[in-house]
């Protein structure tokens, strides 16, 4: 019997993540990417669990839908831990993440949000001042308490991006650089590159903030968007900061990598100068989210910053659009909701379980890009 | 003992110390840029770390300390105690010129005349740029070079341009809109009304086995050494590459007292050009008769000047010695020596022009992007003018006649009359063209080979990022400059990709076939030079005020 053919149109952490899945389950998997504009290559490598401040305030029309999917982000992490484990090391470690408050107000917004993450089971904690002190020195005096996620965690994603990649071509994918500009589904899907067609037996699409104008053909209104985000990073430092670092309020991450170097990043705006290409970096954003990292961790104000860059994000409704497309059931879908780094090993996987009809352990009904059907 | 106006560098060596550091891998490093950029010869001083010793004066009493690789962040409490940077600048003047070299000084000169209020900035204590290097400590200058550089700086002060020395520029924005941090440690933010881009250039290295060992360095470096603070790189000298200031430096070294034991140049003698060195005679017999009385000097001076000859390798010996490998037909010879000084050829300073978006393009002579401009030296961008060598390579005439064609047209698009003798520059310009041209014919201005270079040849200093490595990203698919620099590191320290970048770019341009453009390098990034997380929340203070 021939092995099922598999195109994954994408080549992103969800494209790799469900090329390799789909090869364990034996299919013959193609890998066609455009390399343009990846988030996977441009991201912070925070694995994000708890409900970020910054979507909330961004999207609170879309807070609902976060919070529905928490329990994706636990599951998300442990794929990390799976993989780690078997394709690793990429430099991660999961000491959990810190969301500062400045004040009594925003302390209470964090016991709040807290209580409904324990609800969705979550490992958090409210830590007042001195608790916090003493596993955070590093933190302005002005920091009043922190909301503390044990499940969060850090990796270097250039590592796991290379690693990963190896994984794919290990097992037999095959590595395609075009850009599919129309997708067609009957007895077989066809996708119609800049530079090739492709046939096989079924598709998943993973084209982050190019799925849309993919599936458009297909009657599916994918409302999937680029966010051109900043990120910075300093000189090396000796070890000392242990957590993921973000604010209550503000937009930031913060964290140190293994090499001891400081990432900063958590959302702030880039210029875009169109789809294909890499954003420019607004220096609003240089100095904001420095200052901002500077007055929270005064420790590395004499560090210096020695890199900016931008990237693209995808945004879609602040939930994960995974699942077969209604009417043309070939084509799958998978394009991950908000902090799409951490929740793309599993929507990738899911993704290619989908695809050799596979029963998972994650429940994806609720993912189902079924709700962007035009009706 | 360490003099006054002197750089920590500069002492450092006069008190015989050549290891100033260890990288994360343990590799030794001290000086070897001199002007600001590899950041390899970053010391602990008075317990803040990362400062660059070339750029950093002395001061009585100074704690400096090796520092380690990986610095402890200072204690929260004792930061937030400590006082704030200074408060930061707006400064709007009619006309920013960045870089007070040949260039950028003469540019200032022109604009303030016609009544601009023009405003130089300069990385450099003293300005003065690469070719005029100027004394650090006031001393009177070595020779006409040094004289004709202070009198054009007395000409930009006497017409009422204002300098700011030892002030960095870290960002460039549309706008233009630019931010730098001042000698006193003071933020900066800059909105012109016209803005002249003077930023000059750095070597190009020679790339060898043993290039990052201390005591390797640029000529520049070494000139810079003797020429602003009279210190020497070291007793043995040897100086190597292509290109007429070698030729100068060592003659320099030699009479300042080095032994300088070799210059290596790699390309063929002038004897064997006999049709160039004519045209060069008739383009300007007196800059000729110059380089052949400068031969002549070296000759008297001991100095052997061996012509297609090249560096093979570094090497330190038992005594700490350096032992340099060179090749001459096919025959090696190896030197011991205290520092080996390389110059293989120039590379524009071109990010702010690249942050911008003027419209740059590939030169193969030279090897590095020339900066598209009309004869005004208006580049591509509205308000944005551009002279000298961070345009590509060009040489200090030419960078003189450019900065006064620049700051004529500058003041006049601030609505200035402007009395300049324009022509004269122009025709001074093209002049200095032609010479430059014939010049550097008698030498290898392009960028050496790499199918020769060994595979364990390291090309990023700062990640410390092998030739095979590089070679090993690039085969494994990628295959724009971005992914190699994510697949290899290289590019990722803190020298900001300014060596591998051009060789990274050329790597895959051999392998996918593609010729070089502005996008096969780095992607232009803020910040230019590395800038302290102090500073810019200082800068953000300061525009949260004025809001
Ligand atoms: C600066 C920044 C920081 C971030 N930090 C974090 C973080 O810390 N933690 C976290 O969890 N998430 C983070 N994210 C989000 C995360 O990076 C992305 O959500 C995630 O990488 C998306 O992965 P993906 O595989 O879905 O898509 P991508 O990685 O975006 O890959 C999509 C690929 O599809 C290709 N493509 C598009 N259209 C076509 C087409 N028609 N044909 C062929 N190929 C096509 C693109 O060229 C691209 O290569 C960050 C994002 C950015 C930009």
């Amino acid at each position: 019997m021939s092995r099922p053919e598999l195109l994954v149109v994408g080549g992103g952490i969800v494209g790799l993540s469900a090329a390799i899945a789909a090869a364990q389950h034996g299919a013959a998997v193609t890998l066609i990417d455009a390399a343009i504009n990846a988030g996977t290559t441009a991201n912070a490598g925070s694995l994000h669990v708890q409900l970020q401040s910054r979507f909330l305030r961004l999207y609170p029309d879309q807070a609902h839908n976060v919070e529905a999917s928490l329990h994706l982000y636990l599951e998300a992490v442990r794929e990390w831990d799976r993989l780690e484990a078997n394709h690793g090391p990429f430099e991660m470690v999961r000491h959990g993440g810190l969301m500062l408050a400045e004040n009594a107000t925003q302390l209470k917004f964090l016991e709040a949000k807290a209580r409904r993450e324990a609800a969705r089971g979550l490992d958090v904690d409210i830590l007042e001042r001195a608790a916090l002190g003493r596993i955070a020195p590093w933190l302005g005096p002005q920091v009043f308490g922190a909301e503390l996620c044990r499940d969060e965690g850090k990796l270097n994603p250039l590592t796991a991006n290379i690693r990963l990649r190896a994984v794919a071509r290990r097992l037999g994918t095959t590595f395609v650089k075009d850009r599919i500009v129309t997708l067609t589904v009957g007895d077989n899907v066809q996708l119609r590159g800049e530079l090739g067609l492709y046939k096989a037996d079924q598709a998943i699409v993973a084209a982050a903030w190019g799925s849309g104008r993919l599936l458009g053909g297909l009657g599916l209104a994918l409302p999937s968007r680029a966010e051109p985000l900043h990120m910075n990073i300093t000189e090396p430092a000796a070890a000392s900061i242990q957590h993921l670092v973000q604010h209550a309020e503000r937009s930031i991450t913060l964290k140190q990598l293994q090499s001891g170097q400081i990432v900063i990043g958590g959302g702030w705006p880039a210029q875009s100068r169109g789809d294909d290409v890499v954003p420019a970096v607004l220096a609003d954003s240089v100095l904001g989210n420095i200052a901002l990292a500077g007055k929270l961790v005064p420790g590395i104000r004499e560090l210096r910053v020695i890199r900016t860059w931008a990237g693209m994000n995808t945004t879609v409704d602040g939930k994960t659009a995974l699942g077969r497309i209604p009417g043309a059931e070939r084509v799958i879908v998978a394009v991950p909701g908000d902090a799409g780094y951490t929740l793309g090993p599993l929507c990738g996987r899911l993704a290619s379980e989908l695809a050799a009809g596979l029963p998972g352990e994650v429940d994806t009904g609720p993912y189902s890009p079924a709700r962007f059907a035009a009706r | 003992m360490a003099r006054r106006g002197q750089s920590l560098a500069a002492a450092l060596a006069d008190a015989g110390h050549r290891v100033f550091r260890h990288t994360v891998k343990g590799s030794p490093r001290g000086v070897f840029c001199g002007m600001g950029i590899c950041q390899d010869c970053l010391v602990s001083v008075n317990g803040a770390p990362n400062q660059r010793a070339c750029a950093t004066m002395v001061t009585a009493g100074a704690d400096v300390r090796r520092q380690e690789p990986r610095p402890s962040l200072a204690p929260a409490a004792t930061v937030a105690a400590a006082p704030p940077v200074a408060r930061a600048d707006l400064l709007e003047p009619d006309i920013l010129i960045v870089g007070g070299g040949a260039g950028g000084l003469n540019a200032a000169a022109v604009a303030a005349r016609a009544g601009a209020r023009v405003l130089v900035l300069d990385e450099r204590k003293v300005a003065g740029g690469q070719y005029f290097k100027q004394s650090a400590a006031g001393l009177s200058a070595l020779d006409a070079q040094q004289a004709q550089g202070a009198a054009l700086l007395a000409a930009a002060r006497a017409a009422g341009a204002q300098l700011l020395e030892g002030t960095e520029v870290w960002g460039a924005f549309a706008g233009p809109e630019l931010y730098a941090v001042t000698a006193a440690g003071e933020p900066l933010i800059l909105r012109p009304r016209q803005l002249i881009v003077a930023t000059g250039a750095f070597e190009r290295p020679l790339m060898v086995p043993g290039w990052t060992l201390p005591g390797v360095m640029t000529t520049g470096a070494a000139q810079i050494l003797w020429r602003s603070y009279r210190s020497l790189p070291g007793r043995r000298i040897a100086v190597c590459g292509s290109g007429p200031l070698n030729l100068q430096v060592a003659l320099e070294l030699a009479r300042a007292g080095s032994d300088v034991r070799l210059v290596a140049e790699s390309a063929a003698s002038p004897v064997w050009h006999p049709v160039t060195a004519l045209a060069l005679l008739l383009a300007d017999p007196s800059l000729v008769s110059a380089g052949i009385g400068m031969r002549l000097r070296l000759q008297l001076a001991g100095v052997p000047v061996r012509y297609r000859t090249e560096l093979v390798s570094v090497a330190e010996g038992p005594a700490r010695e350096l032992r340099a490998t060179f090749r001459r037909s096919g025959r090696e010879e190896t030197l011991e020596l205290d520092a080996l000084c390389m110059n293989d050829g120039f590379e524009p300073q071109n990010e702010i022009l690249r942050l911008l978006g003027a419209d740059l393009s590939y030169d193969p002579v030279f090897g590095h992007l020339r900066c598209m401009r009309t004869s005004n030296m208006l580049t591509s961008v509205a308000g944005v003018y551009a002279v000298g060598d961070c345009c590509g390579l060009g040489g200090a005439p030419a960078a003189l006649a450019e900065g006064r064609i620049a700051g004529a047209a500058a003041a006049a698009a601030c609505g200035l009359t402007v009395n300049e003798d324009i022509d004269a520059a122009r025709r001074e310009l093209t002049r200095a063209r032609r010479f430059q041209a014939r010049l550097w014919a008698l030498h290898d201005p392009a960028p050496r080979a790499l199918d020769k270079l060994s595979e364990d040849t390291i090309i990023c200093r700062c990640e410390e990022v092998s030739l095979a490595v590089l070679r090993a990203g690039i085969s494994d698919g990628a295959d724009h400059i971005g992914d190699v620099k994510r697949a290899t590191r290289a590019g990722m320290g803190c020298c900001q990709g300014r060596y591998c970048g051009p060789v990274a770019a050329r790597l895959v341009s051999e392998a996918s076939g593609r010729s070089l453009i502005d996008s096969s390098f780095f992607a232009p990034r803020v910040p230019i030079k590395p800038v302290s997380v102090g500073v810019l929340l200082a800068t953000q203070e300061a525009l949260d005020v004025q809001a």
